[in-house]
C-alpha cells in the first residue's frame, strides 16, 4: 500500500516533449485513471511510474521512498499491459508463478498463493493451459491473477481492456473494480475510453499532447469541465461546442440565440450536453439531420446553422430529416468557453 | 461450362502428379547416386546402358576395409557441433544487445556483423593460413570447429537477432516489473521465445559448416582432421584409378546427416522461415 507522488516530471525524446512539467499526487488505495487520446503521454507517465522509463527530469516517490533512479524490477509496483504480455512458452501456473520466484517469495508459499489468485479471477482451472490456448478474456484474467499474485505496493494497467469485446469489457471492468477494492491497492491505469474512467476511477486525470487538462472526480469532470477539451472529451455522445458571439448578456450563433451571463463577452464557445437539449423550443433552430434510436433513448441531429447539435430525445421520438425543428437548452447547464478554449467562471 | 469444369478428383489427381514430379526433379541426383552406389564397379562404368542393374556391395566392402570413414564422420561432428554451440553461446547475447538495448554504433556494429560475411572467403584464406600456421593449429579439428564458428557467426546472429525483434517488447518490460533482470529475461523469456529462430539458425549454420570446404582443404592437412567434405573431394578410390561407384556411396554417406538433421527440426524449419514475415 503506498501513495504516489510525481514531481514536476517531464519525458522529452529529443525535441519531442512526451510529458511536460507534471506534478501529480495519487492517495494511497485510490483508483485513478489517466485519460486522453491517443499520444497524450498518459502510457509514458504510467511508465515513468513503473521505471520502464526514466524522466528527463523530476521526481517519482512511491510510498515515501523516491524511486526515480531506481530499476522496474526493485520498485514493487505490478503492470498489466494492453497486450497481456504472457509468457508463451509457459504455462498459466508459471506465468503466474513468475514474479514470485523472482521476488525471492518462499516456494513454500507459491502454490497457495497462485491458487488463490486464480480463484479471484476465475482461472482456477486453466492453469496447466499456455496462453495460447486461452480466449481473450481469460489471457486477460492470467495477466490480472498474474499481478495480483505478489501483492504489489502499486498496480499498473496499461489499456488492459481495449483488445477485448464490448461486452467482456463491461464483465472485466466490474471485476476489475471489485478485485481493486478487495485488495486495496493503490492503482494507476491509463485508458483512451472514457466510459471506463468514469465507472472506475475515484479520480480522473485528463491529459492531452503531453500536460495534464483537469484533474477530479468523474462528477466533477462531467459537470464542471475545466476547459473545451475536457468538455468534449467526456460524455457520450459528447458535449455540443457552439463557437459564436456574447454580447449584452446575449450569446448567438448561426441558428442559436439564448441567453448568457453579462460578463461573458466577445467570441465565445457554448458548451451544452445532449441530455440538457430538448425538443421544441427556442435555444436552436434547424433542420433534423438524422434520428437515432437506440432503444432506450433516440438520439437525434439537428443542422442549425452549419453546426450539428447532438439532442438526447424522448425514446419514442421519430422525425424525417430535413424537417424544421426547434431546442431548448436547459439554461442551468450551459457552458462557457473563451477563445483560447478555458471555462469562463463567475462574474468578471 | 459444368462439362469443362474438373471434378474435385481429377483437380486432386493434377495436383498430386506435379508434385510427384517436382519431388521426382529434387530426388534424382540422390536416388542416382544410390543406385550407382550399390552396382558393381564394371557395370557403373560401361558405355551401353543397363535397364536392369545388378544388386553389388563391392563399394561398400571397399569403404569398410580401406578408408576411415568413422573418423572423418567423427571430425565432422566434433568441427560441426562445437562451432554450432560456439555460435550460440556468442550470438545469442550478442542478438539481444543488438536487438533490444539502444547504444551508440549500434546500426554500424549490427552492419559490420554481417559484412563479414560478405567478403570472398579466398581473400582471407591466405591469411587465416598463417595465422593458425602460427597458432600451432594447422591440421587440427579444433582449428576447423573455430573457422566454421567465424564463418557463421554472423548469419547465426543476424538470424537470430531478427526473430528477437519479432518478439513483443511488452514480454520484455512485463518480466522486468515482475523482477526479472537482463540476464533472467534473456535465458527464461527471450530464447524460450525464439526457440524457433535458434533452431533454424543452429541448422542452417551446421549445414554451412558440414559443406565447408576451402578453409578445410587448407587446415586438414591429413586425414587426422578431414571432414567429410574434404575426404570426399580427395577419395577417388586410390590406387586402382577412380572408383565411381564408391565415390557415389561416399557422397551418399556425407548427405544422410545433413537429411537427418533437416528431417528432425524440419517442423521448426518450415515454421522459422516464415515466422518473422507473418506475425502469428
Amino acid at each position: 500500500m503506498a501513495s504516489i507522488h510525481l514531481q514536476n516530471i517531464e519525458k522529452k525524446y529529443g525535441a519531442f516533449v512526451g510529458v511536460q512539467n507534471m506534478s501529480l499526487e495519487i492517495a494511497d488505495e485510490e483508483f485513478l485513471v489517466l485519460l486522453g487520446p491517443s499520444g497524450c503521454g498518459k502510457t509514458t507517465t504510467m511508465r515513468m511510474i513503473a521505471g520502464l522509463e526514466v524522466p528527463t527530469d523530476g521526481q517519482i516517490v512511491i510510498g515515501g521512498e523516491v524511486v526515480t533512479d531506481i530499476d522496474a524490477r526493485d520498485r514493487d509496483v505490478a503492470m498489466v499491459f494492453q497486450g497481456y504480455a504472457l509468457y508463451p512458452n509457459m504455462s498459466i501456473y508459471e506465468n503466474i508463478r513468475f514474479p514470485l520466484r523472482m521476488r525471492g517469495i518462499p516456494a513454500s508459499e507459491h502454490d497457495a498463493r497462485i491458487r488463490r489468485a486464480a480463484d479471484m479471477v476465475e482461472l482456477g482451472a486453466y492453469l496447466d493451459r499456455k496462453p495460447g490456448a486461452l480466449s481473450g478474456g481469460q489471457r486477460q484474467r492470467a495477466a490480472l491473477a498474474r499481478a495480483v499474485v505478489r501483492q504489489p505496493q502499486v498496480f499498473l494497467m496499461d489499456e488492459p481492456l481495449s483488445n477485448l469485446d464490448a461486452k467482456l469489457r463491461q464483465s472485466m471492468r466490474v471485476q476489475i473494480k471489485h478485485m481493486q477494492r478487495q485488495l486495496r491497492v493503490t492503482t494507476v491505469y491509463v485508458t483512451h475510453d472514457q466510459i471506463e474512467a468514469m465507472t472506475l476511477a475515484d479520480r480522473i486525470v485528463i491529459m492531452n499532447k503531453g500536460a495534464i487538462q483537469q484533474v477530479g472526480s468523474p462528477d466533477e469532470i462531467y459537470s464542471d469541465p475545466a476547459n473545451t477539451f475536457v468538455a468534449g472529451f467526456i460524455g457520450s455522445p459528447p458535449m455540443n461546442l457552439i463557437d459564436g458571439v456574447a454580447q449584452d448578456g446575449h450569446f448567438v450563433a448561426p441558428g442559436v440565440s439564448v441567453a448568457c451571463p453579462a460578463h461573458v463577452r466577445g467570441k465565445v464557445t457554448l458548451g451544452v450536453r445532449p441530455e440538457d437539449c430538448s425538443v421544441g423550443g427556442e435555444s436552436a433552430q434547424g433542420m433534423v439531420y438524422g434520428v437515432e434510436p437506440t432503444g432506450d433513448v433516440t438520439y437525434l441531429t439537428v443542422l442549425a446553422g452549419t453546426k450539428k447539435i447532438e439532442v438526447k430525445a424522448a425514446r419514442a421520438y421519430r422525425s424525417d430529416i430535413d424537417v424544421p425543428v426547434g431546442i431548448t437548452f436547459n439554461p442551468a447547464h450551459l457552458y462557457f468557453f473563451d477563445d483560447q478554449g478555458q471555462r469562463i467562471r463567475g462574474a468578471a | 461450362m459444368a462439362t469443362t469444369r474438373k471434378t474435385r478428383g481429377e483437380s486432386l489427381l493434377l495436383r498430386y502428379l506435379v508434385l510427384g514430379g517436382w519431388a521426382l526433379v529434387c530426388l534424382l541426383p540422390i536416388l542416382w547416386f544410390l543406385s550407382v552406389g550399390f552396382r558393381p564397379r564394371t557395370e557403373v562404368i560401361t558405355p551401353k546402358p543397363i535397364y536392369w542393374p545388378t544388386f553389388s556391395l563391392d563399394a561398400w566392402h571397399l569403404l569398410m576395409s580401406d578408408w576411415p570413414i568413422a573418423l572423418y564422420l567423427r571430425n565432422s561432428v566434433i568441427a560441426v557441433a562445437g562451432s554450432v554451440i560456439i555460435d550460440l553461446v556468442l550470438a545469442i547475447p550478442a542478438a539481444f544487445a543488438l536487438a533490444r538495448y539502444d547504444f551508440r554504433g549500434r546500426e554500424d556494429i549490427g552492419f559490420y556483423i554481417l559484412s563479414t560475411r560478405m567478403m570472398a572467403p579466398a581473400i582471407v584464406a591466405v591469411p587465416i593460413f598463417f595465422l593458425f600456421k602460427t597458432l600451432g593449429l594447422l591440421d587440427s579439428v579444433w582449428a576447423l570447429m573455430l573457422i566454421y564458428a567465424a564463418i557463421n557467426l554472423s548469419l547465426v546472429t543476424w538470424i537470430i537477432r531478427s526473430y528477437m525483434l519479432d518478439i513483443p517488447k511488452e514480454l520484455e518490460d512485463a518480466a522486468r516489473t515482475d523482477g526479472a533482470g537482463d540476464l533472467t529475461i534473456l535465458r527464461e523469456i527471450i530464447v524460450p521465445a525464439c526457440l524457433p529462430g535458434i533452431i533454424t539458425a543452429a541448422v542452417i549454420a551446421a549445414i554451412f559448416a558440414i559443406n565447408e570446404f576451402l578453409f578445410t582443404l587448407l587446415i586438414a592437412s591429413t586425414s587426422d582432421a578431414y571432414t567429410m567434405s574434404v575426404a570426399l573431394a580427395n577419395f577417388t578410390g586410390g590406387s586402382d584409378g577412380i572408383i565411381y561407384n564408391a565415390i557415389a556411396l561416399v557422397s551418399f554417406i556425407a548427405f544422410v546427416p545433413i537429411l537427418i538433421l533437416v528431417i528432425l527440426i524440419q517442423k521448426h524449419l518450415s515454421r522459422g522461415l516464415t515466422m518473422g514475415a507473418v506475425k502469428g
